[in-house]
């Protein structure tokens, strides 16, 4: 249950991504999911799995956990190459293909959430969204409602299985259709009636789509030097 | 001052509070007791402007809570029954600053006063924690820490003890009433528990949407309470 509560989640450390400027992680993220569709041959899936490596190293992970907690994805990606093992063998290449880049999504992923604060990633939002202001569209309410579902992932997770216990404790049988539906709505329910008490308390707090952020972002030498990190990574690979 | 002058206020499936008008005064400690579904939480939501009464007014220090919530807002702090959904930000430092960084302070201002919050409560050791981490007293006093920050000239705590054991239930009401002896910041304790009674000046007892009784502790009768379903 523990590793459910911190997956995802910012782990405060003092690490060499945690000093990252938040916008410029989002910005790295973005490039580096791009960039991992663009990737081939076997020398650039190296260079990009080794720079991935470096990601997460500098970034002070705990490794034993992670692995733990990737077990769901490795059933996925176990899953994937055996489709492709069944119905389209002289494929598998394709398949290990995607499998990495997937895994490759997840962990670049995991490294920022892991390493930002949700304060952080709101600010980072807001700023990057800020033009959306000129099509009447709040960048506030975006940064908050992405960050805040980051936020309750764990807490969805706690809720499914509770409710998951509850069920199977009255017997439900889940290869039943009719017990996931019931499973569904009651989930959504909760869902619902979280995000209603959670407004509730943002509201009694004073939450107001127009205030003005007021965080100052300056990027500093760590930052230049992921974004030359970066830009020789790109180099490299095209 | 908190006023609420003949409100009412209605869900689809009927009228929940029924022509309520009271005072609650600074720095006073005021329990509204009632059973369940007799629209206490409802009632404490209209002080903090969550909601707005349907008809009737609720004026916080003179201010008209339909006509500006926000500075209404500002002197009313709530700390939620599930104060486990009240906690926005991933650590504790950083979610006791979502509450002054909507009232525009600057980080510095806001790092301070996280810091001296912190110390208040004797949590400086979780300002780190990952809010997700912590115990449930542990997420309440988080929350407490939250509201405290912003300063608020009255704090509606919504049955603060239903969801915490014996020790962390002592110690939440110590606190709270440290806080109205010391800091001299009215409560509005939300309860269905009559032990809670004996922490307060006042009392409030709601009934179906009704206040059948609005007074000092001390004329508090038992027929009241029986009639409001909370003693056999």
């Amino acid at each position: 249950m523990i590793n459910r509560l911190t997956f995802g989640q910012f782990i405060g450390k003092n690490s060499f991504i945690h000093s990252l400027d938040a916008r410029l992680k989002l910005i790295c993220v973005i490039f580096l999911s791009i960039l991992i569709f663009l990737v081939h041959d076997i020398k650039k899936i190296i260079i990009f799995s080794i720079f991935t490596l470096i990601i997460m190293l500098a970034s002070k992970i705990d490794f034993k956990s992670l692995i733990k907690n990737l077990r769901p994805f490795y059933f996925t990606s176990i899953f994937i190459l055996i489709m492709y093992l069944l119905f389209s063998r002289s494929e598998l290449g394709m398949g290990i293909l995607a499998v990495w880049r997937f895994l490759m999504l997840v962990l670049i992923s995991l490294a920022f959430t892991f390493t930002t604060r949700i304060s952080d990633i709101i600010s980072a939002i807001e700023n990057l969204a800020g033009p959306l202001k000129f099509f009447g569209i709040k960048p506030r309410n975006i940064a908050t409602m992405i960050s805040i579902a980051i936020r309750f992932v764990p807490s969805m997770f706690i809720a499914m299985e509770k409710t998951r216990e509850a069920m199977i404790s009255r017997l439900a049988d889940f290869k039943k259709i009719g017990h996931i539906k019931l499973f569904m709505v009651v989930m959504l329910e909760k869902m619902i009636k979280s995000a209603s008490n959670l407004s509730d308390a943002m509201q009694s707090r004073l939450y107001n789509e127009n205030t003005e952020n007021k965080r100052v972002m300056k990027l500093k030498a760590n930052d230049y030097l992921s974004i030359a990190a970066v830009a020789i990574l790109i180099m490299a690979i095209y | 001052m908190i006023e609420a002058k003949n409100i009412n206020f209605r869900y689809e499936e009927g009228l929940i509070l029924r022509n309520i008008s009271l005072k609650i005064k600074d720095g006073s400690f005021t329990a509204i007791i009632g059973a369940n579904g007799s629209g206490k939480t409802t009632l404490a939501k209209h002080f903090n402007a969550i909601l707005a009464p349907y008809s009737g007014s609720i004026y916080v220090d003179g201010i008209d809570t339909k006509k500006n919530e926000l500075n209404a807002r500002k002197n009313v702090g709530f700390v939620f029954q599930n104060f486990e959904d009240q906690l926005v930000y991933s650590t504790v430092e950083e979610d006791i600053g979502f509450g002054l960084e909507n009232m525009g302070f600057c980080q510095d201002d806001i790092k301070y006063a996280a810091n001296q919050i912190l110390n208040k409560l004797n949590i400086a050791n979780l300002a780190k924690r990952n809010v997700n981490m912590l115990s449930l007293g542990q997420k309440q006093l988080a929350a407490l820490a939250g509201v405290l920050a912003m300063k608020p000239k009255y704090i509606i705590f919504d049955e603060p003890t239903t969801m915490l054991d014996a020790k962390n239930k002592k110690s939440i009401m110590e606190i709270i009433k440290e806080l109205n002896k010391k800091e001299k910041i009215g409560i509005i304790l939300v309860t269905n528990v009559l032990d809670d009674l004996k922490y307060a000046d006042n009392v409030i007892v709601l009934k179906n949407g009704e206040v059948i009784f609005d007074g000092k502790k001390m004329n508090l009768s038992k027929k009241m309470l029986k009639q409001a379903g909370l003693y056999d």
